[in-house]
């Protein structure tokens, strides 16, 4: 593991980006050296607050997918391995983003010597509606007034068409329940440390990109930006590096305070009860792969149309399937039609998995099979 | 090239977003997390109205062998051309766009026939709740499985339930899925859950209502809700049914079969009534349809249409809230939109 800090040596990509443009830079570098067929990046849909994952091919169009979105809850592990399985893939990826991509390599969905990842140092997401809820009460400002914003120093800070800023402490947000996804509040991996390299603004001089490199095919992605002219990099002094080591503190430190204030508290037969049994949550879980040939869909599963759902039939049963291998992402929140706090619940027992195990989803280097145990070794 | 769009939901009344995601070998839906209506949460029945396109029609079906369009189209013609005008029916439903609507109507109005929008013995309402009033109610009475037919308003309950509201459910069997979010269920007929409930019924309660038996049934909820200056929300099984009566009135199931029994030729426009009704006696029925079901299966001409993937329009929800969607998916060119056909139909008669 090194550090270096980056910026763009192109002008309209260090102007567009959120830190130096490093990130853009080197998804420019991969695309016009014909290194990937394209580039997995978020670009704005329908405004700032709807961030749609989107193929770029073309390095021309990297532009408009420059910057951060907070309110961009996405998850890309389920793309690359559905529609980009063949191709070699360039792509940005949160915490719970490279964590997915680590499971689904292990199970062979995804393929490692086909992607770059380039990982965003992540301190949560913001749902859209939420973000445009929050923005109206707590900013007194219209959502579509704001041109940009960004979760730094403890702040989430918007930015207006006029240029000016405003910012509320994201601590104020969450107690009035807005602010940051649940599961984000409580995710405790803030650097993609499994992704090739790790960027970032904790640590780095204005204009310029924090850059963990953690394996060798990062160390090659910067060298070979550099020598194509579109990176320049210098070494960080020493107190950036302990000052993004402590932000990253900090944050852990912050979500270990909601983990203790969350887990207790959730009854899972009370958030069950509300299941329709829709199986969104499954269908949308990055790790679940078996799709149509899942055994939930078997017939002595099935619910008659109309009938009362059995939490354990379906939840139960998926709970002690996947719970170990959740990257707590969330998604399966994000699209559950009863707002059940799936993920917080298997969270939940991941962490009791891990105190057995030390197995953490997407993050440990141990491969070994699921619920593998060192008791059951020894018997 | 994986491509994500977003477009509305065709699958009931709620109005909710879903984006589409494809590439050349497939499609399948994907979460729209800004939509304001379900911010990115679709029932399974949403999920599963990528089928619509994935089975579409390619060819168009007279006397069962396949045609191509235009001769389907000069068939459904000499059918028109020869029968009274009053012999003829055209259905339009909720799963056709506000402009479709509009072009249905003027054109059984031009032609004189009988048109009939069909709401599952359901009305307009003038004045609806929205669903942050379902939200902010003190009560709410469910008639029907809200939380089964409809989850993303079902939502709204359990919001309201997690607000402070009581809710009461009138559900059709003993298992309804809303009973498990429910203070109170039953399952009575309709008159006797309203004389039950009139005493807790006032101007902070919504009645939300997916299912009755009949007509007379919806005006005693309507009236009802009236009454006690309460709010009523009927949800509706197809996207845009709200629209489809805000320019026709609807028909009850009676006046539905009175007219369909005195029909020699039926017009159906993306609608799937065999189930429903009996068509087997009109002599010609006729679909419009983007995919197979009960109602093309039991027509003699099936002329395939664009499905909602591939066309520009808006649908009116329960609410009344009028959503714009532009086409999410590849179009077929050999398949015409429901406006052009009908242009067609008019410049031939």
């Amino acid at each position: 593991m090194s550090y270096v800090l980056a910026k763009s040596q192109n002008e309209d990509i260090h102007k567009a980006g959120e830190c130096g443009g490093a990130v853009t830079s080197i998804f420019k570098y991969l695309l016009d050296e014909g290194l990937v067929d394209g580039v997995l990046a978020i670009k704005p849909g329908d405004d700032i607050y709807d961030g749609v994952p989107t193929f770029i091919t073309d390095s021309e169009d990297l532009i408009g997918a420059a910057g951060s979105y907070h309110c961009a809850p996405t998850m890309v592990g389920n793309i690359i391995q559905k529609y980009l399985y063949d191709k070699k893939v360039a792509v940005a990826v949160k915490p719970c983003d490279i964590r997915s991509v680590d499971e689904l390599i292990k199970r062979h969905k995804i393929n490692k010597d086909n992607i770059y990842t380039v990982g965003l140092n992540c301190g949560g997401t913001v749902s859209p509606v939420t973000g445009r809820k929050m923005i109206e009460l707590f900013y007194d400002v219209n959502p579509d007034d704001v041109e940009s914003e960004e979760i730094d120093k403890g702040q989430f800070i918007i930015e207006l068409k006029d240029g000016t800023e405003k910012g509320v402490k994201i601590h104020d947000l969450e107690n009035e329940g807005y602010g940051r996804r649940d599961n984000c509040q409580r995710c405790d991996v803030k650097i993609p440390r499994k992704a090739n390299i790790a960027c970032g603004n904790w640590g780095a001089e204005d204009g310029w990109t924090f850059i963990e490199i953690n394996d060798e095919k990062g160390q090659e992605l910067i060298d070979g930006a550099k020598k194509a002219g579109i990176l320049e990099t210098k070494s960080p002094a020493d107190a950036a590096v302990e000052g993004r080591l402590k932000v990253e503190g900090i944050m852990k430190k912050m979500a270990k305070k909601v983990q203790d204030a969350k887990y207790p508290n959730v009854s899972e037969m009370d958030e069950w009860s509300r299941c329709i049994g829709c199986y969104a949550c499954r269908d949308v879980c990055p790790i679940c792969w078996c799709y149509e040939n899942c055994e939930l869909n078997k017939d002595y599963f099935r619910l008659e149309a109309n009938s009362s759902p059995q939490p354990i039939a379906f939840q139960g049963v998926r709970l002690s399937h996947m719970s170990f291998s959740c990257v707590d992402c969330g998604q399966c929140d994000d699209v559950c039609p009863m707002d059940i706090p799936v993920s917080l619940i298997f969270d939940k027992l991941q962490k009791k998995y891990y105190s057995r195990t030390g197995y953490v989803a997407g993050v440990s280097d141990d491969v070994k099979p699921p619920l593998y145990s060192p008791e059951k070794t020894e018997l | 090239m994986v491509e994500i769009k977003h477009t509305l939901c065709p699958s009931c009344s709620v109005g909710c977003g879903i984006s589409i995601i494809s590439d050349a070998d497939d499609i399948d839906t994907y979460p729209y997390k800004r939509h304001p209506v379900n911010e990115g949460k679709n029932c399974l029945n949403g999920r599963n109205s990528i089928e619509i396109y994935k089975n579409k029609i390619a060819k168009a079906v007279v006397s069962n062998s396949e045609a191509d369009c235009d001769k389907a189209i000069e068939s459904v013609v000499q059918g028109l051309k020869s029968k009274d005008s009053d012999k003829i029916t055209v259905i339009c439903s909720g799963n056709n766009t506000n402009d479709e609507i509009e072009a249905i109507k003027n054109f059984a109005e031009a032609q004189n026939y009988n048109l009939i929008v069909y709401a599952d013995n359901m009305d307009n309402c003038d004045d609806v709740a929205s669903y942050d009033d379902v939200e902010a109610a003190s009560k709410v009475f469910v008639i029907g499985d809200i939380l089964y037919e409809n989850p993303l308003a079902g939502r709204r309950i359990v919001h309201a339930k997690q607000n402070g509201a009581t809710i009461v459910s009138n559900g059709l069997t003993a298992e309804s899925v809303t009973f498990n979010i429910s203070d109170e269920c039953s399952n009575l007929p309709v008159g006797e859950f309203l004389a039950n409930i009139k005493g807790q019924l006032d101007d902070s309660s919504v009645i939300v209502v997916n299912y009755v038996d009949s007509y007379g049934d919806f005006a005693q909820i309507v009236d009802a809700a009236k009454s006690a200056n309460a709010k009523i929300l009927p949800m509706y099984s197809k996207p845009n049914t709200k629209g489809a009566l805000n320019v026709a009135g609807a028909k009850s199931k009676d006046e539905v079969v009175e007219i369909l029994s005195n029909t020699d030729v039926l017009l159906v426009f993306n609608d799937d009534i065999a189930d429903e009704f009996d068509i087997k006696s009109i002599s010609t029925v006729v679909s419009f349809s983007p995919c197979e079901n009960e109602t093309t299966k039991a027509s003699q001409i099936v002329v395939p249409v664009r499905s909602w993937l591939e066309i520009e329009g808006s649908f009116t929800n329960a609410m009344g809230t009028t959503q714009e969607f532009a086409p999410a998916a590849e179009i077929c060119e050999d398949v015409l939109s429901e406006v052009e056909i009908i242009e067609k139909l008019q410049g031939e008669l």
